[in-house]
């Protein structure tokens, strides 16, 4: 919770309080498509996929990994 | 004055409408859910070339929403996979002939081609299940588990993330933590790293099943910039421990002169390897840090989605991703979405194309190609469309491609004209379709 309190009071020092919108301003926002993961399924596909492939892995979110292919 | 009163009349409509719907304001940027099912389901083949891994999968991500935006999501995915996998053995002139994994027979690569174990065979199935939970108006939780099983290997996860929004629920702060301990039990054992593999049946250099845990932790900020730009930025910590090695990855032991393979001959009335190879050795530790940043900006219908990775580790692996994906309306109720990726990494400071004959061992060596210095690049199309009962199909068609290198000063001998890097080139098509919403 600390480290919640101290990211949040660095972002509103960094003036991140004056930018985004109005609650009513947010049509576009809430669109399925305007969702940082569109397709859940398939962001979970790829990160398996290159987990399985590559030496990095995660970024977006946790790792992508659980199996014996690395 | 007539404007500064209509838009006072504007803010006074819009607080009413909030009040009037219970004072659940939307959160960050997901619109509040009707409380009911969603199901996303989908196929997958990926396929590589010259019949290495092929995978036939099939997922399902069911999603219960109840009231205020609390939601169960459960996971099933189940993979069939086939084919050969490169072991690490390097390109010969002459056949080789290797011991299986499981120690009981052998195969043998023809010459001139890449040392392929084709006894790779498996089935996984992967199971996974999330809370999340808004708390206190700002706050939402989200706690999950995660499990999976092939023949050989298990994986248990657990992992938890807790949010709040600031700003008007403009910037969202996010820390997450998780926890994997996965165990292998490999066919025929886990081979003793940097031991040499044994004639068929010789089965004195395996110890037995292997742990490795895995800690994650993600700290990430969500800022709305306008109207219809958003942005993310997420540092990722990764620490794992415990056995890391692949048990099924070789080293090819090499003469110092010509960089050949050194051969061998089996005991007398034994099958076995025709040259001299060890099984790898990774450091049991690794941490890595990564930098991740995704934009998704909205411009008359159409989404530009882009995101940028960079990720470092203790074993000398820095690498870059980029990813751009263009979504692209065709008429009312389909879409066309081109994406391309582009990823580098550096190799591992133990990667080795071979280790020559009567050196010392060194503590760590590696072959993995997936350890060594290459580019890959991603390349597909994606068409979405909308049923005639609402619900939502697309299919995907991507292609993957591998290419590595090796700096000509780190070969020796016939290395030279000889060495080739596992390259890779794969088909990823999935089908995928969401309903119930």
């Amino acid at each position: 919770m600390k480290i919640l309190t101290l990211v949040a009071s660095l972002f509103v020092v960094a003036g991140c309080s004056s930018m985004g919108v109005e609650p009513w301003d947010r049509d576009i926002l809430a669109k399925d498509e305007m969702q940082l993961t569109t397709d859940a399924l398939e962001a979970a596909t790829d990160d398996h996929i290159y987990f399985s492939k590559e030496a990095s892995s995660g970024g977006r979110g946790f790792g992508g990994g659980g199996c014996g292919c690395n | 004055m007539a404007a500064t009163k209509g838009q006072s009349i504007s803010v006074s409509l819009a607080s009413a409408t909030c009040a009037l719907l219970g004072g659940v304001t939307p959160a960050a940027v997901q619109a509040q859910e009707e409380p009911g099912w969603d199901f996303n389901t989908s196929l997958l083949y990926y396929g590589e070339d010259a019949d290495r891994v092929q995978d036939l999968s099939i997922s399902v991500l069911a999603t219960r929403t109840f009231m205020d935006d609390r939601a169960l999501t459960m996971g099933l995915t189940v993979d069939a996979l086939t084919g050969a996998t490169p072991n690490g053995g390097q390109y010969q002139s002459v056949p080789q002939t290797f011991t299986s994994p499981s120690g009981n027979s052998v195969f043998t690569a023809p010459a001139g081609t890449l040392a392929l174990d084709d006894s790779f065979r498996d089935t996984r199935v992967a199971l996974s299940a999330n809370w999340s939970q808004p708390f206190s108006r700002l706050y939402t939780f989200d706690v999950g588990m995660s499990a999976s099983k092939e023949y050989d290997y298990m994986h248990l996860g657990a992992n938890a993330k807790i949010s709040r929004d600031f700003n008007q629920r403009n910037t969202t702060v996010s820390a997450g933590l998780a926890y994997a301990a996965d165990s292998l039990n490999p066919v025929g054992g886990t081979p003793t790293p940097l031991t040499p593999m044994a004639d068929v049946g010789d089965l004195g250099n395996r110890i037995g099943d292997q742990d490795k845990d895995v800690v994650d932790l993600v700290l990430g900020v969500t800022q709305v910039i306008s109207r219809n730009l958003v942005v993310q930025a997420n540092y990722s910590f990764s620490d794992s421990s415990g056995y890391l090695n692949d048990p099924y990855k070789i080293v090819s032991i090499v003469d110092a002169v010509t960089g050949d393979v050194v051969p061998r001959t089996p005991a007398p009335g034994l099958q076995g390897p025709s040259h001299e190879y060890v099984f790898e050795s990774r450091p049991d530790q690794r941490t890595k840090h990564s930098l991740y940043g995704q934009a998704k900006y909205y411009m008359n219908g159409k989404v530009l989605d882009a995101s940028y990775r960079y990720m470092t580790d203790d074993w000398d692996i820095d690498s870059h991703t980029v990813d751009l994906r263009f979504r692209w309306p065709v008429g009312e109720k389909a879409y066309l979405e081109p994406h391309l990726r582009y990823y580098t990494q550096t190799e591992a400071n133990f990667y080795q194309v071979g280790l020559v004959d009567g050196a010392p061992l060194p503590l760590y060596a590696s072959s993995d190609y997936r350890l060594g210095n290459f580019d890959g690049i991603t390349a597909g199309l994606k068409y979405g469309w909308t049923t005639r009962n609402d619900n939502d199909m697309s299919v995907r068609l991507e292609l993957y491609q591998q290419r590595g290198s090796i700096p000509a000063d780190r070969l020796i001998g016939n290395q030279v004209g000889q060495f080739e890097y596992p390259d890779l080139d794969a088909v990823i098509l999935q089908f995928s379709y969401r309903f119930g919403r």
